[in-house]
């Protein structure tokens, strides 16, 4: 198989079984898992074939449309880069398939949800593939439609409803900014292929614009969650769990960042400045949110946006490397995690809030020890995989800026500290509703993938042991870190600073939280505290104020003009001002010939009058 | 004296304007039709006049045609007022106020 | 010669099949009927389709399909002269493929009377067609007339709501509308000195003689305001709305899906080309009116709470993205209009077709009173959610390269980038309210009451009648949004040529003086 048959092989199979699934009509609810999962096995072996067989990049291109001497191009690039995304995003992939396998086992639209997970991976192969900024934006639109398709499976909810939308509309405003973004870049480069681009900017300095910049993460504020755009990425949780894995933790979100990391090179230094800060602050916004939140899944879903937003200061920082290397490991751990919480959640029949669960370590050993390898190198404990990625982000933060450093470092202390109270709350102590007590350990379908994905949240971290020399980027950026004065001494300290933050994490939330409480120790002893936690800055309501006190009324005053106004007084207003003059030209019409004569000849009168010049 | 152009058309003038007067103020249908004949009339007196004044025959024929008109008119005209009123008992116009709006 | 009279047949077909079903067809459920309904609607569709394959786009100068017939009228010029080009071949191909799925819609529904409405929906089809395959700017005006009478009276006798007022809204306005076009056209015919009333000639004059710059800038008006009257120009768009909320299935598919690109057809073909000095001075009131469309109707279709009111108001909000493109007079633009007009006629043909299957599930148009489609017709669902997916522009679909490339084409020049800020506001504004509608049909749970009714009344998801005129329309928008070159070739040659005379001089900035174009593919 040439190298392009596979590529496009890998790119279509998934649309392909998402076509396959729908059309198996009344027979989907059966065939659909299998179908699925044959495709994910499917992509992980191609994927497996393309990147052992690749050169060091390929690139293919394809005219899609073209007017005057504008001309549009499909293609596909695949450099080291895409490759390591590609690897992350099939083995995540089959993982969370399997699970969902057993997790949707008595979901009564199968067909639906597998058919749009398929679909998701089809437009995420496409943005990792696409070689110019106008694919991916197409490939964007795309996971956001499966996104909302996904958060909606469950369409009955009112919470899923709003969700759904909500997540396609705040991606929408991330999207005005980046298609505008695109528009301004192909006209300020000639071009948006990401690899002319880059030779362009190489060139020409002077082309690349803090304008066009600001423009073009637009898009990744949206899609990566990034404050002010971070109200969806909670909400989304009301899809099913794997959903939530798989998307909104592990790659769609993660898409924001892989874009970040594919046009760098157009980024001018205020731009990254930008995505440092508000990187950070997302980290540490984030951290704060999730010790307010009760929700299984909405603790995870703040724990990804602050890690989210550790890629993006890293990114900004100028280390695009670590910030894939972090993309990576998250991935994996993360997807971890939510599957962990997925097979909790499928174990105590759908109970979500922590306080409700309790003493399960005992009851699912493999879910509980899974998650904690999970938790673990969340936490970046030494030896798990995001200590290597979390170590070097912490490194060249330190290199960068002391603030963003403390900062960070403080979010790491944050980190530890939501995830131990989870870990402490739900998995020990004693059982806290008839749920709880009830659960019982996950079928082999719903514990290999969790062992298969704790696998790689301990190694993947190793990133010179990764095959087909995937991540060199990540190498040189790695390099570069080792070889900065003073490495040693900054290292020592980084290492005493992590651990010390995981350590204190963990143990002050089990000195704080105790094992397995039913309620919220932090809302009793500092009800203040907790709300304003739980408030997240009022981002939302003032959102929902907007809407509601801005937009609605602007818009219904608006309607009212176009009907009362417009359509009423204008436009029946100019038929009612001809019927007028009709009634008053009536008038006129008294009855009798001799008035009608006389005003004859006034007439011929002033036409005379006329025709001698007189007026 | 010699009568001159001048004494031709202030004769045509004022009968013309007794018959536009009459039109306009009488209520008899054959009066105003009447009146409308005395227009005729002045109007053709007045040809007549230039006709002979400028010395060329334009203004006499066009007088035969109208009179040949307004014979015709005079038919079809008493013809319609008689159907008026048969049908109406009255050939009053203030009464025939049909085309009032 | 075959070809050209293959595409006089699509407009005579129609036409013959109307009267047949007005004169002498009682029962249109009878097999007879029904397969001669079928023909009329398939035939058409199938010679555009081979018209198309056989269209060659190397006849740049002329028209393909070239048939001349004489009218009797020859001394005015005027002769029943058809022909296709890159303009008008996607237009041509669009109108058969609404005429094909609201025909065979309206076949198989229940409105009383159904051979009038059968039969008054062919006369309008066959008006259509010939719209867009006429060379002669009398035939022209003539088959658009011919389309526009059967809508009033469809409306009157098969409306909804109010449809005596809003049938008469709607003719006086478009009749102005039709009339200040027509009066723009017979001006630029006698000022031009052409010899014959048809596009060729006219462009052919013109280009001999161009006409004083006073005069372009007053025909281009009357051709702006006539043409904008007639597409919903705003703040002209008010019959818009009401009268597609008041009109039956099939006469609202037809009218706003493709009756109502005449005017975008209008302008892009003959205003714009034929007076650039006219169009160069009225650009920002195509601009700013645009906006208005874009913006202002797009907050007013937010606050919509009837399903084909909000349908009717969206259609009116996308022209205004077809007007800034036109404002843009480059071909860029004009290509991004052509596309845009067809998948917008596709696309609002769809939603309104399926708002008519909604109605027959709940009963009412009212949003509020919706919900939980999905679980009474799932696949209604399905499809209903895509309609509103490819109308708000998702990628995969028509819609979304029209307002992608409309979009590009106003960032080329500094002067019109304001124009693409506040305009690309409209994909939010759109997202907001397509969502929201789906989210009040389709999510939630359905009332008891309505569930009971649908099985009284044995409504279940789509019949394949329904399945099949949506399915149409649905494949039509995704293989122009996957394969957007099946019409921008050939587009893109006519348009070069048409706009090669003119853009030159409108387009005084050039951007940039490098070129980064790869002839090549390299691997």
């Amino acid at each position: 198989m040439d190298i392009l048959t596979n590529l496009l092989s890998l790119l279509f199979l998934p649309l392909g079984t998402s076509i396959l699934i729908i059309a198996l009509g009344k027979h989907r609810k059966k065939y659909a898992p299998i179908v699925a999962f044959m495709s994910a096995i499917g992509a992980l072996s191609l994927s497996y074939i393309l990147l052992k067989n690749l050169p060091e990049s390929v690139h293919y291109s394809w005219e899609w449309l073209a007017f005057g001497d504008s001309k549009f191009y499909i293609g596909i690039l695949l450099d080291n880069i895409g490759a390591t995304m590609l690897a992350m995003v099939s083995i995540v992939a089959l993982c969370i398939v399997t699970f969902s396998i057993g997790y949707m086992s008595d979901d009564a639209a199968k067909g639906r949800f597998f058919a749009g997970v398929a679909f998701f991976m089809f437009s995420m192969t496409g943005i990792i593939l696409a070689d110019n900024l106008i694919m991916i934006f197409l490939f964007w639109e795309l996971v956001g439609f499966s996104s909302y398709l996904l958060i909606g499976h469950y369409f009955q909810k009112e919470e899923a409803k709003s969700a759904s939308q909500k997540a396609f509309i705040v991606n929408r405003i991330g999207d005005f900014g980046f298609l505008i973004g695109i528009i301004l870049t192909y006209w300020q480069f000639g071009t948006t292929n990401i690899e002319l681009l880059s030779i362009q900017s190489g060139i020409d300095p002077s082309l690349m614009s803090t304008f066009i910049g600001f423009l073009l993460i637009c898009g990744f504020i949206g899609k990566s969650a990034q404050f002010p755009l971070h109200v969806w990425l909670p909400d989304a949780m009301a899809g099913p769990t794997p959903v939530s894995a798989l998307i909104h933790a592990a790659t769609m979100v993660a898409a924001g960042i892989y874009l970040l990391i594919r046009i760098d090179f157009i980024l001018t230094s205020q731009v990254l400045l930008f995505i440092a800060y508000s990187g950070t602050f997302v980290a540490l916004f984030a951290g704060f949110c999730a010790f307010a939140q009760d929700d299984i899944k909405r603790i995870l879903a703040y724990s990804t946006l602050s890690q989210l937003g550790y890629m993006a200061a890293i990114f900004g920082m100028g280390y695009s490397g670590i910030a894939l290397f972090h993309l990576i490991t998250h991935a994996f751990f993360k997807a971890l995690l939510f599957l962990g919480a997925g097979a909790v959640i499928h174990a105590c029949h759908h109970e979500q809030s922590i306080f409700k669960m309790g003493g399960l370590f005992k009851k699912m050993p493999i879910t509980s020890i899974t998650f904690i390898i999970g938790t673990l190198a969340l936490c970046g404990v030494y030896g798990f995989s995001g200590f290597y990625s979390k170590d070097s982000i912490l490194i060249a933060a330190n290199d960068y800026n002391s603030t963003l450093f403390y900062f960070l470092v403080f979010g790491a202390f944050m980190t530890a500290g939501y995830m131990g109270r989870l870990i402490w709350i739900v998995f020990f102590g004693k059982a806290n509703s008839e749920a709880a007590s009830s659960a019982h350990e996950v079928s082999a379908v719903m514990t290999v993938p969790l062992i298969l994905l704790s696998g790689f949240a301990i190694f993947v971290g190793l990133n010179a042991y990764w095959p087909f020399g995937l991540g060199a980027s990540i190498v040189s950026d790695l390099d570069h870190l080792h070889h900065l004065s003073g490495y040693k001494e900054i290292h020592k300290w980084v290492l005493i600073l992590g651990s010390a933050a995981w350590i204190v994490g963990l143990g002050v939330s089990l000195i704080f939280y105790g094992k397995g409480s039913s309620e919220d120790r932090l809302q009793l002893k500092f009800p203040k505290v907790f709300a304003f936690l739980k408030g997240r800055l009022w981002v939302d309501e003032l959102y929902q104020y907007y809407v509601n006190h801005i937009q609605k009324p602007v818009a219904e005053f608006l309607s009212f003009v176009d009907e009362v106004i417009l359509r009423g007084i204008i436009v029946r207003g100019g038929a009612g001002l001809v019927g007028v003059l009709g009634v008053g030209f009536r008038l006129l019409q008294v009855g009798k010939i001799n008035n009608y004569v006389l005003w004859f000849f006034v007439g011929l009168l002033l036409f005379w009058l006329y025709g001698i010049d007189l007026f | 004296m010699t009568i001159g152009i001048n004494e031709f058309i202030i004769v045509s003038s004022l009968l013309f304007l007794i018959g536009f007067l009459g039109v306009i103020l009488r209520r008899n249908t054959i009066i105003i039709f009447m009146s409308i004949e005395l227009m005729l009339n002045a109007v053709n007196l007045a040809l007549v006049a230039f006709s002979r004044y400028n010395n060329t025959m334009d203004g006499s024929i066009f007088v035969f045609f109208i009179m040949t008109v307004a014979a015709a008119e005079v038919a079809v005209g008493l013809a319609i007022i008689v159907m008026i009123y048969r049908q109406r008992q009255t050939i009053l116009v203030n009464e025939l106020n049909q085309l009032k709006g | 010669m075959m070809y050209s009279h293959l595409l006089f047949s699509t407009i005579w077909i129609p036409f013959i099949c109307g009267l047949i079903f007005l004169v002498s067809v009682k029962d249109v459920k009878t097999l007879g009927a029904r397969l001669l309904g079928l023909c009329g609607g398939v035939l058409p569709f199938v010679f555009a389709w081979i018209l198309y394959f056989k269209y060659d786009a190397s006849l740049l100068e002329a028209y393909n399909f070239e048939l001349i017939l004489p009218t009797g009228l020859e001394s005015l010029g005027i002769f029943l002269h058809l022909g296709l080009n890159g303009i008008s071949l996607p237009l041509f191909i669009l109108s058969a493929t609404v005429g094909l799925s609201a025909i065979v819609y309206a076949l198989f529904s229940n409105a009383e009377r159904l051979n009038l409405y059968v039969g008054l929906l062919f006369i309008m089809f066959s008006g259509l067609m010939g719209t867009f395959a006429s060379v002669d700017l009398f035939f022209f005006y003539f088959f658009h007339e011919f389309a526009l009478i059967p809508t009033f009276i469809m409306i009157m006798i098969w409306g909804g709501v109010a449809r005596h007022a809003v049938a008469l809204e709607m003719t006086i306005y478009l009749t102005l509308g039709a009339l200040l076009s027509l009066i723009g056209l017979i001006a630029l015919y006698q000022q031009s000195g052409a010899e014959a009333f048809n596009m060729i000639a006219l462009k052919d004059a013109l280009l001999e003689q161009p006409i004083s710059e006073v005069l372009q800038n007053n025909i281009f008006a009357l051709l702006f305001f006539g043409f904008g009257i007639l597409v919903s120009l705003f703040p002209f768009h008010t019959w818009a709305p009401k009268g597609y909320g008041a009109a039956p299935t099939g006469a609202a598919m037809l009218h706003a899906g493709v009756l109502k690109k005449f005017g975008l057809y209008g302008l892009l073909q003959i205003a714009i080309p034929f007076l650039p000095a006219g169009s160069e001075a009225w650009g920002f009131w195509l601009l700013l009116l645009g906006l208005g469309n874009i913006l202002v109707i797009g907050l007013v279709t937010l606050a919509q709470k009837d399903l084909k009111q909000m349908i009717g108001y969206s259609s009116v909000m996308h022209m205004g993205y077809a007007f800034i493109g036109l404002g843009t007079f480059s071909i860029l633009g004009a290509g991004g209009v052509l596309l845009l007009l067809v998948a917008h006629g596709l696309s609002v043909a769809l939603l309104f077709l399926l708002s008519t299957c909604i109605y027959k599930r709940f009963s009412t148009f009212n949003m509020d009173e919706m919900g939980g489609l999905g679980q009474i017709a799932p696949n209604l669902s399905a499809f209903f959610a895509l309609a509103i997916l490819a109308s708000i522009g998702l990628p995969g679909f028509a819609n979304f390269w029209g307002e992608f490339i409309i979009f590009t084409a106003l960032g080329e020049s500094e002067s019109t980038r304001w124009v693409l800020y506040l305009a690309a506001l409209g994909i939010i504004i759109s997202a907001v309210y397509g969502l929201r509608a789906v989210g009040n049909i389709v999510f939630g749970v359905a009332k008891e009451s309505v569930i009971q009714a649908n099985t009284a009344s044995k409504v279940g998801d789509m019949n394949p009648i329904e399945k099949f005129s949506a399915t149409v329309l649905l494949g039509s928008l995704l293989l122009i949004g996957v394969y957007p070159k099946i019409f921008s070739d050939y587009s893109n040659k006519t348009l070069q040529n048409i706009y090669s005379d003119t853009s030159l001089l409108l387009n005084d900035e050039y951007v940039g003086d490098f070129k980064l174009e790869r002839d090549t593919e390299y691997e």
